[in-house]
């Protein structure tokens, strides 16, 4: 298949506002894919390696959050990379396959002879070029991204074993009980359109098991304890899993580095991922400054060019700083994510945590997380207008928007 | 005659039920908060009633359009762009609050529940001629608000002391005021407190008034207090002998049940209970001193002490909810699960036990 009968569609599955609160309280004011890491909306990093696909035709993002949340997003991303980007709305969840299933007219519209399906909250370096081109050598249905991870870790996510040689997909379990493999799944995938006949069979299959059999008691007991719809269609379980060792489908292992971002946490831990790589892809993002003309930088550290900083302050490692953000004099900001439009006061120190929207982070007030990122109160964060008085300390909490905090705080969650 | 609700902002401390609606319309005793202050000023001859908010006109103002027609009274909403205190507000709804006839106007504080005396009020005011008349109310302890020192016959008000560290009288300002339209003239459109500015200075002119708010009274604003109301609004349904309240051998104490709940077999609910709309009670479950929203269903043998529990929501079989655990919208807790103080944010399934107070966001 030559080049120029290539044409590859990319569709970012991006989840919806009451599928998970681990995003709490961050999500109540933003839809995860749009909360900015490393400057950018979490969305936007897939979007943006999906640049480097060659005869990319089309971006889906397919999600059940209302249109509006993403309406000014997807037109000014179109703009900005001059190709068609789109959010398409589930009416409710289908599961991975059964939303990209629900919406293949959309995604065989041009005629694509590969789809690239990506996850919204993975963190990685989507090497989807070389991905590509991997997937056209094996000739199987589908690649997916996979990565080695420590034996303890496995069990969290899907455990898959790959030929050492072909690096065809043998075997394939979800969150396994007992250790199949450190061998898991990165929720990166590329396929050629016969996906589609493959999730069909899997409806087809679905429905010829409920007309022909009768459920016995006992079965229908078990299913009643877990039941999904009909139509709700998981890609890993129900399509990928049963075509393992068939000669179907392939694997590519990523060396980099590779995040799920299910909490605020571990979005704080990947902005810090994402700023390290624009050293490799895009240096000009990354601000620098020695205390002379521009403040102290440390590290990596990305500054939204209408934030005002002072000289005297000193930023980094780690530290992404939004639009209309004010650090005064002598502040120090070390690992963490400073939101739009908040005053930071002179003297304050600001660890770990994320500020929220419109906050103010008083003089010498200290805030603080000190906690692993995946912990429930491992890192600070203050929500959409948090006001944090002068001097005060705020230690591993979370603060609910619009609280005023007039005395130290540690381990708590404010409501 | 016109009256000026005192919304205020974000309701905060009354999350997680917040999260979910302004908190004027969070339901009390099966009908939203601020119903109950908008009944009583209609019943006295109110004809518009003015909230003052700084947060979601939108959400507000479609419920408002539905009381409007039902009550037959003329809502509509004064929002400031910066927190202007308690008495900045009078300022902004000042072309609301003037219409010429000289006649006082309410301001209500939105947190408040009382029996609203309001027809006594206005005699009171009438007959003393002065500037301002506010209520207040007995506590035990007065030195945990700003207490109104009065002249014991008249009730003129002599000064106002804020947090006192010895005796200096027990009464305390309970929110509820009848003013002259000529205090207009004494607020500016800046943020301004009216128990600390505006109304010392009409004191030092003689001119304000204190009345003893007969009745209960209670500030709804936190869960604690709001469990403590209703069972203090129960009460005085009781006094006067309300047929709203529920009876039968099931019900012990002051219970109010709305009439398209449904209750099951071997249940025992009360005291201190409101059940809202639409709820389904099923078979053996006791309910005491807590408030069940609209459309919950609490499932058999379920046990729920002094909680709150928030719409939409379902409580397992077996379940025990006790010790002020507060369940957001749409919180299920499975079955067998205890909850001992769990304050549940929106949208959550509660599936391990709870064994201290906690908030599971």
């Amino acid at each position: 298949m030559g080049s120029s009968e290539e044409r590859v569609v990319a569709v970012i599955m991006v989840g919806g506002p009451t599928k998970g609160t681990r995003f709490r309280p961050l999500s109540l004011n933003v839809p995860k894919p749009l909360f900015p890491l490393a400057g950018q909306p979490m969305v936007h990093h897939p979007i943006s390696a999906c640049r480097n696909i060659p005869n990319l035709v089309q971006i889906y993002l397919i999600g059940f959050y209302e249109e509006r949340e993403f309406a000014l997003y997807v037109s000014s991303i179109s703009h900005e990379l001059r190709v068609p980007v789109r959010y398409l709305r589930e009416d409710k969840p289908h599961g991975s396959a059964g939303g990209l299933y629900s919406f293949r007219d959309h995604i065989m519209e041009e005629s694509p002879s590969h789809i690239v399906l990506l996850n919204c909250d993975v963190c990685c370096s989507f090497p989807l070029e070389a991905m590509l081109g991997a997937h056209k050598s094996y000739g199987g249905i589908g690649t997916m991204l996979v990565i080695k991870v420590s034996a303890e870790s496995a069990s969290q996510f899907g455990e898959l074993v790959a030929d050492l040689e072909t690096k065809e997909l043998l075997h394939y379990t979800e969150k396994p009980e007992t250790f199949v493999s450190n061998l898991i799944n990165c929720g990166v995938y590329i396929f050629t359109p016969e996906i589609f006949s493959a999730i069909e069979d899997v409806f087809k299959q679905r429905k010829e098991r409920a007309n022909l059999r009768r459920v016995s008691s006992f079965e229908a007991l078990l299913s009643a304890t877990k039941a999904l719809p009909a139509d709700f269609v998981r890609l890993d379980q129900d399509i990928l899993s049963p075509l393992a060792g068939k000669k179907q489908l392939y694997t590519f292992e990523t060396l980099d580095f590779w995040e799920q971002i299910k909490t605020p946490g571990m979005s704080l831990r990947c902005s810090g991922l994402y700023l390290c790589q624009y050293r490799h892809t895009s240096p000009q993002l990354l601000a620098s400054g020695d205390g002379t003309k521009k403040a102290t930088i440390t590290g990596d550290v990305y500054i939204h060019p209408s934030a005002k900083v002072h000289p005297s302050a000193k930023i980094g490692p780690n530290v992404s700083i939004s639009a209309n953000a004010r650090i005064g004099a002598g502040v120090r900001l070390i690992s963490c994510i400073i939101l739009d439009d908040v005053e930071i006061m002179e003297n304050a120190v600001v660890i770990r945590s994320i500020v929220g929207w419109k906050s103010t982070i008083g003089k010498w007030s200290r805030v603080q997380g000190e906690g692993d990122y995946n912990a429930k109160l491992g890192i600070t964060i203050l929500g959409e207008a948090v006001d944090v008085e002068d001097e005060v300390v705020v230690i591993n909490s979370v603060v609910l928007p619009n609280k005023t905090l007039t005395v130290s705080v540690q381990e708590e969650i404010i409501l | 005659m016109k009256a000026l609700i005192l919304v205020g902002g974000f309701g905060t401390r009354l999350r997680p039920l917040t999260l979910s609606v302004p908190k004027p319309l969070v339901d009390f005793g099966n009908k939203p908060m601020i119903l109950h202050q908008i009944e009583a000023l209609k019943e006295v001859g109110v004809t518009e009633v003015v909230l003052a908010i700084n947060y979601q006109p939108e959400v507000m103002l479609n419920f408002l359009k539905d009381f409007e027609n039902k009550l037959d009274i003329k809502i509509t909403c004064s929002q400031e762009t910066e927190p202007l205190g308690t008495a900045g507000p009078l300022a902004l709804a000042r072309e609301k609050l003037i219409d010429g006839s000289g006649d006082p106007f309410f301001v209500l504080n939105s947190d408040v529940i009382s029996e609203y005396p309001f027809a006594q009020l206005i005699k009171f005011h009438k007959s003393h001629g002065g500037e301002a008349t506010i209520m207040v109310t007995k506590v035990d302890e007065p030195s945990k608000y700003g207490v109104v020192v009065m002249e014991e016959g008249t009730g003129k008000v002599e000064r106002f002391v804020e947090k006192p560290k010895i005796f200096v009288g027990n009464k305390i300002n309970a929110g509820i005021y009848l003013l002259n339209p000529s205090i207009l003239d004494r607020i500016q459109l800046k943020p301004t407190s009216i128990e600390k500015e505006v109304f010392p200075k009409i004191a030092d002119e003689r001119k304000l008034y204190a009345m003893v708010l007969p009745g209960f009274w209670m500030d709804i604003g936190q869960p604690r207090d709001y469990i403590t109301g209703l069972r203090l609004y129960l009460d005085s349904l009781r006094k006067k002998a309300s047929v709203k309240l529920a009876s039968g051998p099931h019900i012990l104490g002051n219970v109010l049940i709305h009439e398209s709940a449904v209750i099951g077999e071997g249940c025992l609910i009360g005291p201190d209970v409101s059940i809202g709309p639409g709820c389904v009670v099923e078979a053996g479950v006791r309910l005491s001193r807590c408030t069940v929203m609209r459309g919950v269903r609490i499932k058999k043998h379920a046990c729920i002490s002094s909680s709150i529990i928030g719409w939409h929501s379902t409580v397992g079989q077996w379940a025990r909810v006790e010790n002020m655990t507060i369940l957001g919208e749409d919180v299920h807790v499975c079955d067998e699960i205890y909850s001992n103080g769990g304050v549940v944010l929106p949208h959550k399934e509660i599936k391990s036990s709870i064994l201290k107070p906690e908030i599971v966001m």
